[in-house]
């Protein structure tokens, strides 16, 4: 049983990452990228690649997944994002976020291949470690240390309030003399630090497989929309719950209605409250 | 009796009261211009009566008919129509496709018999196509029936935006600004299109900030400041109203 | 409206070419391509509607293709039901989970509906797979043909285009009336569509189901075609290339992505090695399209004509036609005043006052 609050909670941090990842990027262009889940399995197959393939040392696959991770995330903002953005053309963004997921995707299949790979170890210890083992507790620490860092940035640092006045006003922000453009590529590189980071710290946890992405993309939404759009708070806390739930799910139904269990309770949930736990209240339209 | 009954309505975001115990009446076959300076809630009050804001206070009343919680497409279906400050328009479609959207409320034919194109489904496109035509003639824009509504200038989609209002057979009429960015030419034939309103029998309420072109034709207008309703009367009355002078009209 | 041509010369030439194709068609895999071709128009003919139309971006509609063929192989193969009733089946289950989909998610914004149909199409590829008894699992089911004259690779071409031939008929109605004006306001201007009127959640409501009846009888089409399914041949990547088709095709048209998903499904038959890269190509191109074309191939060239040969439109004065406009606008229409020119007899169209 303990073993499986654990898994639950070191998957829950995983899905919270997403989720936090989600609001780093909407925060400045209001902007929900399907890419977000591929962040973080472009590096976690970069750490694999690195460390596992070329034999390079931990930090040099750590550093390398992240500054991938990082251009990923900026390439995202450039070509999927501004041209779309600037033309003010309503969800276009899904479409290119979509097509550029699906591309990422698809190569890292064709290269990598489309077996789960194993990650490598990256602290020596024993693999019966059972609750112990470091596959779950790297993601769940740094997905602490990301949480706080995050509240930090936001609360205390002066780029950090410039964030929030640009997610705030956009327009009053630009008026300003803010570059918004800049703030908005910052903020994906943000995420794509964030997914970098986390993704390698999850590698053994979720092995580096190339349809990752996908999964992410959408556990991690559906994490968001439950803890509300927006709130970082209800990132955690619904991404926590949402990892919880499906592996006690899995424990006493089996593995296979994991994702429709999940799945089900996000609709029922956004029946009662579409905008989430912490959400404001204006998610519901005509 | 007839008419747009509204009852101290107030409305608050945040902190701050855009609308503060407003009351207005519009009455069938009139022109009641709205007018006020910036902030002073004219646009939230069109907004409250056409139901894209809810109400913190206060009642609606249209016809009798209540509004309070009803959708903006029940409010539709009571005869009320309006236009916006920036003209919402299918910018893909021709201007006659356009304008015949206004027809919606009167298409009787569902999803399933439109599919099948049945003879009701082709007669009410004839009959739309035709009230269209005819408004958009009425409105000036004949010659322009199968432009595409993107290619438009800023004028004539504003009275694109009017003749679908108008093909929706409105008993009453809501204009946002509809004189903004005009020339003095087309402020002409504006008013003498919403004279046209009043003298077939709509209730017109027109928010403007042309105040010459709002008092000449209005036969009677309401001044908003930071949300409250301070004149109300005919236009010449309120004109030479010391505290809308003061507010709003200047020296 | 934008749609099927009113030229007269198009759509008989068309159709001949259409009904005698398995006369002139080199070969009987080209036959099938061409079948394949048919059974894919009709699932992304009527999601065309829903998301060329009216902006509701289905991105895992594939689910409800799976369903649909599924529902047929389960009660015309396992259970031994008459065809016809298997696939009428398809259609309605089809139809019902897309209005179930659709009634919690239609309400909320873009971006959570897409979701929720690509949540939608893992739940059917997890129930695929564990309900092993009933879909065979991983290993698939086998699935009868449709009865004779049906059963040959000619008579089921002519089945799958008598049914592509109704669902297009059934589109081209529903946009060229004042549904397709009102879907497209639905999806260009929510503020537009609501301020006349037009129920939006209704609307969505109704052409997503359209939408999901079609993609089940469009399933069951399928599956005979192949005669053998297995989850794997519903990935996610498919309800990729049905987007593609109508993106490339350009939204609010119908010939535009009937010759996308002619020429998008053809391309991987046609060179071997394309099959390989698909799922990277169709995401190149429709991030192309998106940032360069997002109206569709179909108006690259309008542009390009634009630029070639700039339309000036003259700029007239505007004049308001005073007496028409009375007319056309009067409260209350009675005998003695004018009748609306061109209006034949009375009116099916009642005035405000007098509706209920």
């Amino acid at each position: 049983m303990l073993s499986v609050l654990i898994t639950g909670l070191a998957i829950g941090a995983l899905y919270s990452a997403a989720a936090l990842a989600y609001n780093v990027m909407y925060s400045t262009s209001k902007v929900l990228s399907i890419t977000t889940g591929h962040i973080f399995m472009v590096s976690s197959v970069a750490g694999a690649f690195l460390i596992g393939d070329l034999g390079l040392p931990k930090v040099v696959g750590l550093l390398g997944a992240i500054v991938i991770a990082i251009i990923f995330g900026l390439l995202t903002e450039l070509i999927a994002i501004r041209r779309i953005l600037a033309r003010s053309e309503d969800h276009l963004w899904l479409l290119s976020t979509l097509a550029l997921a699906t591309i990422v995707q698809q190569s890292i299949g064709l290269w990598w291949g489309t077996e789960p790979r194993a990650f490598p170890r990256l602290i020596p210890q024993d693999f019966t470690a059972g609750i112990w083992d470091q596959k779950y507790w790297l993601v769940i620490g740094t997905v602490a240390l990301v949480a706080l860092g995050l509240d930090l940035f936001y609360r205390h640092t002066l780029f950090g309030k410039v964030f929030l006045a640009v997610a705030e006003d956009p327009f009053a922000a630009k008026a300003r003399g803010i570059a918004t453009d800049r703030i908005r590529a910052f903020s994906y590189g943000i995420a794509g630090f964030l997914g970098g980071l986390v993704g390698f710290a999850a590698g053994q946890l979720t092995f580096a497989y190339f349809a990752l992405g996908l999964t992410l993309t959408l556990f991690g939404f559906i994490a968001l929309a439950a803890g509300g759009l927006g709130s970082n708070l209800g990132a955690i806390v619904g991404g926590l719950t949402l990892g919880l739930l499906s592996t006690f799910a899995t424990y006493f139904f089996g593995g296979e209605y994991q994702q429709t269990i999940a799945v089900g309770l996000l609709m029922l949930f956004l029946l009662i409250k579409p905008e989430g736990l912490f959400g404001n209240k204006q998610v519901r339209h005509v | 009796m007839p008419g747009i009954e509204i009852d101290t309505v107030s409305k608050r975001f945040g902190g701050v009261l855009a609308v503060d115990e407003v009351s207005l009446n519009l009455q069938v076959g009139e022109i009641h211009g709205l007018i006020g300076p910036n902030g002073s809630g004219k646009t939230t009050l069109l907004n409250l009566l056409s139901g894209y804001y809810d109400l913190d206070g206060g009642t609606i009343k249209v016809d009798e008919h209540l509004l309070n919680d009803k959708s903006v497409q029940a409010r539709v279906s009571l005869g009320v129509a309006r236009t916006f400050q920036k003209p919402k328009l299918l910018e893909s479609l021709s201007v006659l496709d356009n304008a015949m959207l206004g027809g919606w409320r009167d298409v009787q034919t569902g999803f399933m018999k439109t599919a099948l194109s049945v003879g009701r489904t082709r007669k009410e496109e004839r009959d739309l196509r035709d009230r269209a035509e005819e408004v958009l003639h009425g409105v000036g824009l004949g010659h322009l029936v199968h432009e595409q509504a993107g290619r438009l200038d800023h004028a004539e989609q504003r009275f694109l935006e009017i003749a679908r209002s108008l093909c929706m057979r409105p008993k009453y009429i809501l204009l946002d600004e509809p004189a903004g960015g005009l020339t003095e030419h087309e402020i002409e034939q504006l008013a003498v299109i919403v004279t046209t309103m009043r003298d077939v029998g709509l209730g017109v309420l027109i928010v403007e900030h042309h105040t010459d072109f709002v008092f000449r034709i209005s036969d009677r207008v309401t001044t908003l400041d930071l949300g409250k309703r301070i004149a109300c009367g005919a236009p010449d009355a309120v004109r030479n109203d010391p505290e809308v002078i003061r507010v709003y009209l200047g020296a | 409206m934008s749609g099927l041509s009113k030229s007269s010369l198009k759509m008989p030439v068309m159709a001949v070419l259409l009904v005698s194709l398995p006369f002139w068609v080199g070969n009987t895999y080209q036959l099938h391509i061409a079948t394949l071709i048919g059974s894919y128009w009709v699932l992304i003919c009527a999601l065309n509607l829903a998301v060329g139309y009216t902006g509701i971006l289905s991105i895992g509609h594939v689910a409800l293709l799976s369903i649909g063929a599924y529902c047929y192989a389960i009660l015309s193969g396992t259970y031994d039901l008459s065809p016809w009733f298997a696939a009428a089946c398809s259609g309605l289950l089809g139809g019902l989970c897309g209005l179930l989909l659709g009634l919690p998610s239609l309400r909320l914004p873009g971006f959570y509906f897409a979701m929720a149909t690509i949540a939608f199409s893992m739940m059917a590829m997890e129930f695929s797979l564990a309900q092993d008894d009933l879909t065979g699992g991983g290993a698939g089911l086998s699935v009868p043909p449709f009865p004779p004259p049906f059963d040959s690779p000619e008579g089921l071409y002519w089945l799958v285009l008598g049914f592509a031939a109704v669902v297009s008929f059934l589109s081209w109605n529903l946009v060229r009336f004042m549904w397709g004006r009102a879907m497209i306001a639905v999806r260009d201007s929510h503020v537009a569509a609501s301020s006349v009127g037009v129920p939006i959640f209704r609307l969505k409501l109704s052409v997503f189901t359209f939408s999901g009846v079609a993609a089940g009888v469009a399933g069951a089409l399928f599956a005979s075609l192949q005669s053998y399914i297995t989850p794997e041949t519903f990935v996610f990547e498919l309800g990729l290339f049905f987007f593609v088709c109508i993106v490339i095709g350009g939204r609010g048209s119908i010939w535009g992505p009937f010759l996308g998903t002619i020429i998008l499904a053809a391309l991987p038959e046609l060179s071997g090695s394309l099959a390989h890269w698909g799922q990277f190509f169709y995401g190149v191109l429709l991030l192309l399209v998106v940032l360069l074309i997002p109206e569709g191939v179909g108006s690259a060239f309008v542009l390009l004509k634009e630029k070639l040969r700039p339309r000036k439109r003259e700029k007239q004065v505007v004049n308001p036609d005073l007496q028409r406009l009375r007319a056309a606008i009067a409260l209350q229409p009675s005998d003695d005043e004018l009748a609306i020119p061109g209006q034949s007899g009375s009116s099916t169209l009642k005035p405000f006052k007098q509706r209920g």
